[in-house]
């Protein structure tokens, strides 16, 4: 889901100068940032009326990429320098990973049905008889909708003969799965975190970038340079499909920014792969129809949240992040342990589990190499590192495949959801019914697996090439 | 046989986190018409990101010819604008 628009440009951009910043030292000056991005004479970017808001939606991106709620804000007149101080003292609050920055969010349309000027304001007037709230008037010889009377039946759209009424979709609204994002009073977004599954679909939707992930960058960054303790990273199977590198180089890269060491999730993977396919055997031959998976956060997440009857089949094997985590610790124990992928979700699973200290995604491993610039080009590319299968858990079907390799027991009927959208959703409600013959289900809230995930530096159609160029296996085509 | 245009894509890790990421698929976008005419090459950081007065990146050279804030639309503009300039000569 990764895109590479203009939002999403100017959010690296940003988390790139605020790397810059801790990094020399000069944090202090957060608050510029604004002020470089948008000077006094420039053009505001897009449908923005003018550098002061360009400059406040600025502010509040970098206020989530501190690690803070753009609506936990008090005091306006707070610094951004204020903020970074308390990112660093203690730990951002932990409600949700997902935040909208208000500023930024346009609150699309108050309505999703429009009458068009294509409304020609006929006598029948089908729409306003046919309206079942008489929220359409007609003035001035065209009709229009009473947005605080509006329903969204959409019965006014059908009924018009000029196809005069048309839908517009609110983007974060209509990619959410589960209804988790919604207008408020003020006809502003915001995100019901009892809902959100933490998919990052929202974010990937606005067209104007005003969902951000909250980051941890600056707190990766503070334990790096306090260098008390070694910083580990770990990178999970989609880092194969990121950049432009071989493996072996973007372990040196890694190195170059600070961190200690580097281990790969893929081996993490073996052993996810090894006790779920044990746990398969020993579940079906004790009469539970089915198992699901449980590495990915969003999907565990839906299944905490939205569907509690799914909840019994979710394998109890630790997700690869778990593992790997231990392996670490094995061998530092005292380390701070950060995952790095393609992921938003995994920041709410890292927090339910004590071993991984921070998240961060792939955008932010590449900004943070473009602010120290280090160059993967420029490394040699001799440290392949171990080739494991287990690289095909960044891609559909391939947890299933890792599984089944791994597995003896009753003969495996899987089945692989790729991508948690509505269509999809409604789905896995069914499947916790136990009609039908499945017993192995996959289930990967991102289209075609982690290599689409939001936090991605690339779009997945390059991820995917990218991926089967170099993860040293073969990767089957995406199961939709 | 016409002569080819030459298009070097920036490999540094810079162009390919700012939208270079792209041009991984430009051999299965180039249109038909150009696809042929198309030399496609990489190149290691030529540092162009280095000052401001480049523009922003990701950058390209098309025949030599700097390519600021480039994208698919805007290459197979540029390509399309020199194959055109080399029929006129």
């Amino acid at each position: 889901m990764a895109q590479t628009n203009n939002a999403t440009l100017i959010r690296r951009e940003i988390i790139t100068r605020l790397c810059r910043l801790f990094v020399e030292g000069r944090l202090e000056d957060i608050d510029r940032i604004a002020i470089e991005m948008a000077p006094r004479n420039s053009q505001p970017g897009g449908s923005r009326c003018c550098i002061h808001k360009a400059r406040a939606i600025i502010k509040y991106r970098i206020m989530a990429l501190l690690g803070f709620n753009v609506s936990d804000e008090t005091d306006e007149l707070e610094s951004l320098y204020s903020y970074a101080l308390r990112a660093l003292s203690s730990k951002a609050p932990v409600n949700g990973v997902l935040t909208v920055v208000d500023e930024a969010c346009t609150s699309c349309v108050k309505s999703n049905y429009v009458v068009s000027n294509l409304c020609r304001g006929c006598l029948a007037s089908h729409c306003m008889v046919t309206c079942p709230k008489n929220a359409i008037t007609m003035d001035n010889g065209q009709a229009k909708i009473d947005p605080l009377k509006c329903v969204g039946c959409g019965l006014c759209k059908e009924a018009c003969p000029y196809h005069a009424i048309i839908y517009m979709p609110i983007p974060c609204e209509e990619s959410c799965p589960v209804k988790a994002i919604y207008r408020n009073a003020e006809g502003v977004e915001q995100i019901d975190y009892e809902k959100c599954i933490h998919c990052g679909r929202c974010m990937v939707a606005c067209p104007f970038g005003a969902v951000m992930y909250k980051s941890q960058i600056i707190n990766v960054l503070h334990r790096i340079s306090k260098a008390d303790k070694p910083v580990i990273a770990m990178l999970a199977p989609a880092v194969c499909g990121q950049f432009r590198a071989s493996y072996g180089q973007v372990v040196t890269a890694v190195k170059k920014l600070g961190f200690a060491d580097v281990f790969e999730v893929a081996e993490g993977a073996v052993m996810t792969a090894q006790h779920e396919a044990a746990e398969l055997a020993h579940v079906l031959e004790n009469g539970q129809q089915f198992l699901t998976t449980s590495c990915c956060p969003a999907y565990v997440e839906l299944t905490e949240k939205q569907l509690p009857q799914l909840k019994p089949f979710v394998s109890s094997t630790p997700s690869p992040m778990r593992y790997t985590a231990e392996l670490v610790r094995q061998k530092y124990p005292d380390a701070t342990v950060v995952f790095i992928g393609p992921c938003v979700a995994k920041q709410a699973e890292a927090r339910k589990y004590p071993g991984v200290d921070y998240v961060m995604t792939f955008e932010e491993l590449g900004s943070l190499m473009i602010a120290l610039n280090v160059d993967l080009q420029s490394f040699e590319s001799d440290e392949a590192g171990e080739i494991w299968p287990e690289r095909r858990f960044a891609a559909s079907s391939g947890v299933l495949d890792s599984v089944a390799a791994y597995y003896q027991g009753p003969a495996l009927k899987p089945l692989v959801v790729s991508g948690l959208h509505k269509k999809n959703i409604a789905s896995l409600r069914r499947l916790a019914t136990g009609k039908h013959d499945w017993n192995m289900v996959e289930v990967m809230a991102c289209e075609g697996g982690c290599l689409s995930g939001p936090g991605g530096v690339s779009s997945p159609d390059v991820a995917r090439k990218l991926f089967n160029a170099q993860s040293g296996t073969i990767v089957e085509q995406a199961v939709n | 046989m016409p002569e080819m245009i030459e298009v070097q894509i920036c490999y540094g890790t810079l162009c390919f986190v700012m939208g270079g990421s792209a041009f991984e698929l430009i051999g299965e976008k180039l249109p038909d018409d150009i696809k042929n005419s198309v030399l496609v090459k990489g190149m290691n950081c030529p540092g162009y990101c280095n000052t401001q007065d480049n523009g922003k990146p990701p950058f390209v050279l098309v025949n030599g010819k700097l390519v600021a804030e480039a994208n698919l639309n805007k290459l197979i503009a540029c390509i399309r604008e020199e194959v055109a300039n080399g029929t006129n000569k």
